[in-house]
């Protein structure tokens, strides 16, 4: 049974279809990309499997169970969590409070939030409110948030957009320790190839809003029909 | 441990004001406990949860009319009354509210104007049940609390009831959502927050307190009338939930204070009081967005520094 | 029957017409800078108190004093634009609360200032009824739809053909793009909250005579016309003209079957149903917020 079973995944919004019949399958465990040209329908795709809206047709199951339509707070308990494009974090609470009220249903306490905190080298804004970070600063955060809640699927919409290059490399290696500590399913939409290709095991490439290839970072690269689609 | 000893030895305080005060002052504090009430309800919805209800008051109708009912038609006790009322305010506030929390922002606040109007019209046109705009006569005061003193006492005890509610829902874990819904109802929904129950819930404990302030008010006046009730009082609601502080603890006390007694000290026609009101809230909104316990707060902390 | 039922269609129609231009003021001022602007009743109210002042003090032409109200309140509404909305620009929930502020104070301001009882604007020129058919109607009656229908199509003209209206439309539509092409967003804001009192205040002047000059006169009004444009769609200028019409015919035919007491409540009832129904009314477009 695989972790995430996405089947026939139809979305229109007017008179655009951002979602034409998606389907794939992640099979377990592992850091996946998921890039193609903007319009691929890749943050719609995101919206469906996190229950932000339904989709016209298909269907999303989590563990072989149906979870399509499900509204984002059911999917959350069901281990589902999500970073935003927009970067989303409370401004009012403290960076730690941010931790704590994300991982309350895991009963994760300060001394887990203040470790992660240090992972990502923002130990010294535990108590500051969020809206005083800067940019990349809140993204780190809202990242170390969905950690929080202990995840079998974690979306993350772009987390490297707008983060200047000596945080990446935080924000690389926190990811990376935290798929060693407790493997689950990342799904990672990205448009920086570098940050993406180093990161992920296997890539998928959408277009149009299918799924247009999929295999190893390596293959992606060399692979003529991606070009393709990026070009054309 | 010093805080407890401020705050007992202030609620004493409070308990022994009939001991020294005039008639007239009494009558001001007792208003001002009136109003404080449902201002906490609010100032749970509209401060911590961020839902501008412009119909809040329309709920406090709900609880005077029923308990009104019940104690006159009826011929029920005061305090079952009191309980039966209480209950029916959060009740319609729960159905009601779970209408109105469809709607966001504006419209939320277009659709609890418009059932506060529905509501004050019924209270104003349905004769037969409510007796119209002349309102419910014949209202007792509880049992035992017949005198100025002893209401005030029992006014007294409604409010500090009604904070102390507000304290452990704002220090619980439901508070901590009430907040991070204001903040970002999108990423506490991803976050595993039920948005739609819990804004009910809370919508439903506001309205229970409005109808809490509402029996109260209307059997210390001895009738429940629509004027009580009107848009005109739900503005008056947000005024003293705005100018206090909304989301602080003691927002809706100093902002019913405010309201009620000051003018009063101030012998101030009734109109220009509340054409200061109203500037003064403009005036709020533009300079000091937390109101007047944001004000203090800052105030505090400036002292605070300085002395260090 | 049918005498009875055209008297209440004309009725509602001269109602109608004031809650046009209510909400034809809420909804230039929505459209351009998406705020609800609830003190927009009291600003009809001080139209009515400024008129019955211009008339009796300044000038005994009834049409002149209306001018000069609209002109008036134009300036106080710029005044308004600058000192309270535009540093609130952004926050919605704090306009909203500061439009409160608006209402106790100007509505508490005409009671001290004028007193609580009601005033009379007396133009004996449009009191002098006039015959359809059957059915009387003081001229004043006609006088309120005809010079709503003549601002109406004055304003359709105005924001369709002339370079301001486009202006105007083009900020109600996308505040940046319009500020990327060079058009004064700011002048824009203060523009439209100037022309939507003057409207307000128009409607105050017009309903004087007939209704009594009061402090509470325009909270019903101010409701009907938000009503008004929810039916019609928010942001929407036809839907305002439409959904204003259509509340007040509707309220006045209901007297025919219902008690008049429930009157007020037509506009309401329509107002939920819409909301729960429609939400994007008959002609808006689907807005931020709406479920």
């Amino acid at each position: 049974m695989s972790v995430l079973a996405v089947q026939g995944i139809e979305k229109r919004y007017g008179g655009v279809s951002a979602l034409a019949g998606c389907s794939f399958e992640i099979p377990g465990p592992g850091i996946y990309g998921l890039i193609g040209p903007n319009g691929a329908g890749k943050t719609t795709l995101f919206d469906v499997i996190a229950g932000n809206t339904p989709p016209d047709r298909g269907r999303v199951a989590i563990d072989g169970a149906d979870v399509t339509g499900l509204a984002p707070h059911r999917l959350a308990s069901l281990g589902v969590a999500r970073s935003f494009q927009e970067c989303r974090v409370f401004p009012e609470f403290s960076c730690l409070e941010n931790l704590l009220f994300s991982g309350r249903r895991q009963g994760a306490g300060q001394a887990e939030a203040r470790r992660l905190l240090e992972l990502v080298r923002l130990e010294s804004y535990a108590e500051q409110p969020a809206a005083a970070l800067s940019f990349g600063q809140r993204r780190l955060l809202e990242i170390v948030g969905t950690f929080m809640q202990q995840p079998r699927l974690l979306l993350l919409d772009e987390p490297a957009a707008g983060v200047n290059p000596a945080l990446l490399e935080t924000l690389s290696q926190f990811l990376l320790a935290m798929f060693r500590e407790r493997p689950s399913v990342l799904l990672v939409i990205e448009h920086n190839m570098e940050f993406v290709m180093a990161l992920a095991g296997e890539i998928v490439v959408m277009h149009q809003g299918v799924v247009l290839e999929r295999g190893t970072p390596q293959a992606i690269q060399a692979s003529e029909r991606v070009i393709e689609a990026y070009l054309g | 441990m010093k805080r407890l000893v401020a705050l007992a030895a202030l609620v004493a305080a409070l308990y022994a004001v009939p001991a020294l005060a005039t008639p007239y002052l009494l009558h001001v504090m007792v208003l001002s406990c009136l109003y404080a009430i449902p201002a906490v309800g609010l100032n749970l919805m509209l401060g911590y949860t961020g839902l501008v209800s412009l119909g809040h008051i329309a709920f406090a109708g709900i609880g005077a009319y029923v308990a009104a009912w019940l104690m006159v038609d009826a011929r029920l006790g005061f305090w079952s009354a009191l309980a039966i009322a209480v209950a029916a305010s959060g009740l319609a506030g729960a159905l009601i509210g779970a209408i109105c929390l469809r709607f966001r922002s504006h419209f939320f606040m277009i659709v609890t104007l418009a059932f506060g109007l529905m509501l004050y019209s019924v209270m104003n046109n349905w004769d037969d049940v409510t007796r119209g705009a002349a309102g419910f006569p014949g209202i007792p005061r509880a049992p035992g609390f017949t005198t100025l003193e002893s209401f005030y006492r029992l006014a007294l005890s409604g409010a500090l009831l009604a904070f102390a509610i507000q304290w452990r829902v704002v220090r619980s874990d439901f508070g901590r959502i009430l907040l991070a819904l204001r903040q970002d109802e999108r990423l506490a929904l991803a976050k595993g927050v039920n948005a739609a129950l819990c804004k009910t819930a809370v919508f439903a404990l506001g309205s229970a307190l409005a109808g809490l302030g509402g029996v109260l008010l209307v059997s210390f006046l001895r009738v429940a009338a629509p004027a009580s009730f009107t848009l005109a009082e739900s503005i008056n609601a947000v005024l003293v939930v705005i100018v206090g502080g909304a989301g602080s603890l003691a927002g809706p006390a100093l902002g019913a204070l405010l309201f009620v007694a000051l003018p009063e000290y101030l012998r101030v026609a009734a109109e220009w009081r509340l054409v200061a009101f109203g500037v003064l809230l403009v005036l709020i909104m533009l300079f000091a967005p937390r109101g007047l316990a944001g004000l203090i707060a800052e105030g505090w902390r400036r002292v605070a520094r300085r002395s260090q | 029957m049918a005498a009875a039922l055209l008297e209440q269609v004309i009725n509602g129609a001269m109602t109608g017409s004031v809650y046009v231009l209510v909400a034809l003021g809420m909804v230039l001022i929505y459209g351009v800078m998406h705020v609800l602007n609830f003190a927009h009743g009291v600003l009809f109210m001080l139209g009515g108190y400024l008129c019955h002042f211009f008339l009796t003090r300044l000038t005994g032409n009834y049409a002149l004093a209306v001018l000069l109200t609209m002109a008036a309140l134009a300036v106080v509404g710029a005044m308004l634009e600058r000192g309270v909305f535009r540093p609130l620009q952004g926050n919605l929930r704090n306009q909203v609360i500061a439009s409160l502020g608006l209402i106790l104070a100007l509505e508490n301001l005409a009671v001290a200032l004028w007193g609580p009882n009601a005033l009379q604007i007396k133009v004996p020129a449009t009191e002098r009824l006039v015959a359809l058919g059957e059915l009387r109607f003081p001229l004043q009656h006609l006088l309120i739809i005809g010079v709503t229908a003549a601002v109406v199509a004055a304003m359709f003209v105005f924001l369709k053909w002339s370079k301001f209206g486009t202006a105007l439309r083009a900020t109600s539509q996308d505040r940046n793009a319009a500020r990327v092409v060079g058009i004064p967003v700011e002048r824009m804001d203060v523009a439209s909250f100037a022309l939507g009192t003057a409207l307000a205040a128009l409607g105050g002047a017009l309903v004087g005579p007939l209704f009594l000059v009061f402090p509470q006169m325009g909270d019903a009004p101010m409701v009907k016309g938000l009503a008004g444009i929810l039916l019609g769609g928010m942001g929407s200028v036809p839907g305002a003209v439409v959904g204003g019409l259509i509340i007040g015919i509707a309220e006045s035919v209901s007297t025919l079957f219902l008690p008049t007491d429930y009157r007020d409540s037509v506009a309401f009832a329509i107002m939920v149903l819409i909301l729960l129904a429609r939400p994007r009314g008959l002609f808006g477009v689907r807005a931020r917020g709406e479920p």
